[in-house]
């Protein structure tokens, strides 16, 4: 990586405040040329893979063997795309997967919210203690708990249903921790105080004052919920159905045999990658929205 | 341990506030008295029993989902136990333990980790919050470079392997290709230790290290921009700005990415699992680059020794704590030099 | 004590269930599902991995069981599929009533041979197991002479070979000298001597690991003795495989390409290496991994050193888990009689492992367009006969053969020397075995 000496342009270049009233630094300085050329690496560096994917899965599986890859994608990713859905029940697979990344994302944020709301805002007994407990979970190596896992969900006659996958992930550590640190600063006290004294419940605090105030947080937790549970394979594999799987358990179908067709097995995961890339976008533009548009401040 | 929580749960202290859950006392003594309404009742138990309702349910998942494997990896790390074997498993105490001291796989391993830690965490967190710096300029374009940097984190596992081992294939991988098209030695990306870990690294920062600029540019958005403009009234310059205002005001967040990428960091599996064609446990020839959680994968899920691989989750349990923590304390002591005016 | 400890984990994992979802209505040991459809039929679950070729068959067999509707769990890689199958086995539930188990798996499913049913049990009683290949069935025998599973398919071994790159050597391309060239493997290790020093700048062998791996199978014992204790050390031919094999590596004749990964298929497509050990699905790896420009270049020889071998191939297991043992073994003895391996074979080219289906007409008319039409089925067919016995495998052959010794010749592909690897092999082997 780029040593970094600088970490933002010539200082003193500060713009007048634009138009809206509640800008963060944003606009105290307009970033130079410098600037733009490491942002453009970052991002070519970023998607070379995809565009990769596509080459490969634009042509046919001898391509992939070549070193150097073609630098134009070829006409065959509908050919692909077509095997593809020959091959294996994509759009069932497809709506699964949205089920359960979809249901397992809202739940994430909302009760990590909750949660960290709790911990970060609210003062019990035992809160510290706690806390900690939460952290710890995090440390737990899980790679060895799928087959205890499977014996509590088999018990609770849940495996071969989509529950045995969602419920497991429906709150994590990792989501309450993350929202505890953004709320403790992000969330005002003040504004908790005035919603008190207006009479509001907690919940309804939690609703209205904290809930607006963490979207950026939010979001990201969101990407990163959808994005965990959305290339989860192991466990859906064993936990589900074979009828009724998720994508990308069906998508592994692709790689049968001794020969991979690598084209075909890109050409799925090109195709399966767009209802992230919609997620992604969606939850995306509330990440850049910034928090001045929740709940305001003084 | 619980002192310095306690101190991360009180929030940062940089501008006192009144703290808000005093407000309705939850001490005192209300019971006969006749002018407290059943509202203020109701009110009072609100502040007594909802945050318990409000951390409830990741206790119960985690009851549910979390606690019997915790407690059978515990259980079953104290026997000799070979999943399905047709010989029973036997009880052996700390055995287990006691072998893995003098395994030398295993400190291969946590060799393995620590290296590959310390290419991937640290510069990544480095340049993680030099990247949300950037971010949080006037850029045109914003959302755009924002959701740019954050592509990695969506991009397929199947397809990064596919891609990386192509990029870094020792006779016909594109990095040695053009390696030798200049006149330069090829790499020996599989076979030789130190290259292998920068190979997994690079994976891994590059899945990353967006991620954790948003991360941080989530938290920097939330710095009222009074504070800089004041400082910036004081003549303080980008340096000073950034390391007297932003990033002690990011404490919280900074603190938060430290342990869950040490944490990450020190359980790294994916990453050398994909980067490993044989795609088993082994992490290389000679594993040269297996890592702890690769090593445990290896014994208590693909060779069923299951009280083994059970035994290593736990020691590496306890140096994730250990280590997380010394972190955390070192990052608190950084982070929070601009705290004390 | 297994038995203990497993009632133990059972009240635990129901203590934990419960206690977390005290409303729900978690039937804690009593699990009443009975295997049965809505309309009173028998479901059977049958999982598979790769291609077998049985969907149409699956139809076949519904029609003529009116009480029967099966469910077919496809996986695409053999070790996920494995994965999922250890898994379930471990937590005593999931599995299907008819479970595929690959060859390189069998030993470790062997060592659990308590969790499945003896077929010679349960299975048809009119069912002769001499309608298969011999060594097939003693492969699935286990120590007790249970029959675990019922073979699917096979992969003998004959041996392919660039009969261009033979003749830039100046090496000889007429059948009878190839096939004396390949009678043995000294002669094996010779002509791939002079093969690399007239200078094509090519390899002989693919990777020492594929090599190795022929060469200990066809000793009398391997790694294990009949009481399943570890002789990689005492066993002398091992060490001398070991020898044969690192001094070929030493001398240049590998192109260092282990098998199966990615690397493996550009080395096949810029012609890296001169010849490869070929079970029968190996020809079309070949012809899609090496490409169209490679066509008519790569030939088949009905010659492997020193006899034969084997690699590849399945089984269908029925473990105890099944519900519906009988008819799960039904099903299974039906799938693999030879009737319908050859169907599998003409969907799927699964190479039967059935004596009478070695010989049928379309088996033995099956040609391979891109190995210059050689007549690959009969080939095949005469090289699984070629190999007539089973040694012996302990319960971690299946590791010691692909990751101890595979990885252990691949680090001295990497630089290691002979004696360094072997230690290397000597050690993981006492680990894996423990």
């Amino acid at each position: 990586m780029t040593a970094v000496p600088t970490i933002a342009p010539t200082a003193g270049t500060a713009t007048p405040p634009r138009r809206e009233k509640r800008r963060s630094i944003a606009n105290l300085e307009r970033p130079g040329v410098f600037v733009y050329g490491i942002l453009t690496a970052f991002i070519l560096a970023s998607a070379f893979p995809f565009y990769w994917s596509y080459l490969v899965a634009s042509h046919d599986a001898n391509v992939f063997a070549d070193t150097v890859p073609p630098l134009l994608p070829g006409g065959n990713f509908l050919a692909n795309a077509s095997r593809v859905l020959d091959t294996i029940e994509f759009w069932r697979a497809l709506g699964n997967s949205i089920v359960v990344s979809g249901t397992v994302t809202l739940s994430v944020v909302l009760l990590s919210t909750l949660a960290g709301f709790a911990f970060a805002k609210l003062r019990f007994r035992g809160r510290g203690p706690l806390l900690v407990f939460v952290i710890a979970t995090l440390a737990v190596p899980t790679q060895l708990g799928i087959i205890p896992l499977f014996i509590v969900m088999a018990e609770l006659g849940w495996t071969s249903s989509l529950g045995a996958v969602i419920v497991p992930n429906l709150v994590t550590a990792f989501g309450v921790f993350w929202m505890r640190q953004y709320i403790v600063d992000a969330v005002p006290d003040e504004l908790i105080e005035a919603a008190r004294m207006d009479g509001c419940s907690l919940i309804r605090t939690f609703w209205h004052v904290c809930l607006p105030a963490v979207r950026p947080a939010a979001a990201m937790l969101g990407i990163f919920t959808f994005m965990t549970s959305w290339n989860d394979f192991l466990w859906p594999l064993v936990a589900l159905s074979p009828e009724d799987p998720t994508i990308q358990v069906a998508l592994e179908k692709l790689q049968a045999g001794y020969f991979i067709d690598y084209s075909l097995v890109l050409a799925g995961t090109t195709m399966a990658t767009v209802p992230v890339l919609i997620v992604f976008i969606v939850l995306g533009r509330q990440i850049v929205a910034g928090i001045m548009q929740g709940a305001v401040k003084g | 341990m619980t002192s310095d929580t306690t101190r991360i749960a009180s929030g940062r202290g940089l501008e006192p506030r009144p703290p808000v859950r005093d407000l309705p006392p939850t001490t005192g003594d209300d019971g006969g008295d006749p002018s407290r309404s059943w509202r203020y009742r109701l009110s009072r138990l609100d502040v007594k029993f909802s945050p318990y309702l409000f951390i409830a349910p990741f206790f119960l998942i985690f009851a549910l989902a979390g606690l019997f494997p915790l407690l059978y990896t515990a259980y079953t790390s104290l026997y000799e136990w070979t999943l399905g074997a047709n010989d029973d498993a036997e009880f052996i105490g700390l055995g287990n333990y006691v072998e893995l001291f003098s395994d030398a796989q295993f400190w291969n391993a946590l060799l393995n980790t620590f290296s590959i830690f310390l290419l991937s965490t640290v510069p990544q967190v480095i340049v993680a919050v030099l990247l949300a710096a950037l971010l949080n300029t006037a850029l045109r374009g914003r959302v755009a470079w924002r959701m740019g940097v954050l592509l990695p984190y969506v991009a397929s596992l199947v397809a990064l392997a596919i891609i990386f081992s192509n990029l870094f294939g020792e006779q016909y991988g594109l990095i040695n290709t053009l390696l030798q098209a200049i006149g330069v030695d090829p790499v020996q990306w599989q076979a030789d230790r130190f290259s292998s870990h920068v190979a997994i690294a690079t994976m891994v920062n590059w899945r990353w290290t967006g991620y954790n600029a948003l991360i941080v540019l989530a938290a920097m958005q939330a710095i009222p921009r009074e504070v800089h403009e004041a400082a910036l009234v004081d003549g303080a310059g980008v340096m000073r700005r950034f390391f007297s205002i932003t990033l002690p005001m990011l404490r919280p967040t900074i603190i938060f990415v430290v342990v869950t990428s040490t944490i990450g960091g020190l359980q790294i599996f994916t990453e050398p699992k994909l980067f490993d064609p044989n795609s088993g446990g082994g992490g290389g020839s000679d594993g040269q680059y297996q890592t702890v959680v690769l090593y445990m994968y290896q014994q208590g899920f693909l060779n069923q020794d299951v009280g083994y691989g059970s035994a290593i989750a736990w020691v590496l349990f306890l140096i994730i704590i250990v280590i997380a923590g010394i972190n955390f304390l070192i990052t608190r002591r950084i982070a929070g030099t601009g705290e004390a005016k | 004590m297994r038995h203990r400890s497993s009632r133990w984990v059972k009240v635990l994992a129901c203590t934990a269930a419960l206690a977390a979802t005290a409303a729900t209505t978690a039937a804690c040991g009593s699990s009443d599902d009975s295997g049965k459809t809505a309309d009173g039929k028998i479901e059977l679950t049958l999982a598979t991995f790769n291609e077998f070729g049985y969907e149409d068959l699956i139809s076949e067999y519904e029609a003529a069981h009116s009480d029967v509707k099966i469910v077919h769990r496809k996986t695409g890689k053999s070790d996920a599929h494995h994965q999922n199958l250890y898994t379930k086995l471990a937590a005593g539930s999931g599995l299907s009533d008819v479970e595929a188990v690959e060859e390189g798996h069998l030993s470790k499913v062997l060592a659990r041979s308590g969790q499945f049913n003896d077929l010679k049990e349960i299975g048809p009683s009119g069912l002769d197991t001499n309608r298969w290949v011999k060594w097939k069935v003693d492969s699935a025998t286990d120590k007790n002479g249970h029959l675990i599973g019922y073979g699917t398919d096979i992969g003998p071994l004959a041996m392919c070979y660039r009969k261009d790159l033979l003749e830039a050597a100046n090496l000889p391309t007429d059948p009878a000298a190839v096939k004396d060239m390949f009678s043995s493997w000294d002669k094996y290790f010779a002509a791939g001597e002079r093969f690399t020093t007239a200078g094509t700048g090519k390899a002989w062998f693919d990777s020492g690991a594929q090599i190795f791996n022929a060469m200990v199978n066809q000793e009398e014992q391997g790694y294990y003795d009949k009481d399943d204790k570890l002789v990689v050390t005492s066993n002398p031919v091992i060490k001398e495989d070991w020898n044969q094999v690192t001094s070929a590596i030493s001398k240049g004749l590998s192109a260092k390409l282990p098998f199966g990964q990615p690397e493996w298929t550009t080395g096949a497509k810029n012609s890296a290496f001169a010849t490869k050990t070929c079970p029968s699905w190996m020809l079309g790896v070949i012809t899609e991994s090496a490409g169209p420009e490679n066509k008519g270049k790569w030939e088949v020889i009905d010659a492997f050193p020193e006899g034969g071998g084997n690699w590849g191939g399945s089984f269908l297991t029925v473990p105890k888990q099944s519900k519906h043992p009988k008819e799960a073994a039904e099903l299974a003895a039906w799938l693999t009689a030879p009737e319908q391996q050859v169907k599998a074979f003409s969907t799927a080219g699964t190479f039967p492992s059935q004596v009478e289906a070695l010989s049928s007409p379309e088996l033995q008319a099956m040609t391979n367009e891109y190995f210059n039409g050689v007549k690959a089925g009969e080939l095949f067919a005469k090289q699984a006969q070629a190999f007539d016995k089973a040694q012996y495998k302990g319960p971690a052959s299946g590791q010691l053969q692909d990751e101890v010794f595979a990885n252990a010749l691949q680090a001295v592909e990497q630089g290691k020397s002979s004696d360094e690897g072997w230690t290397q092999a000597v050690e993981n082997a006492e680990k894996v075995a423990k």
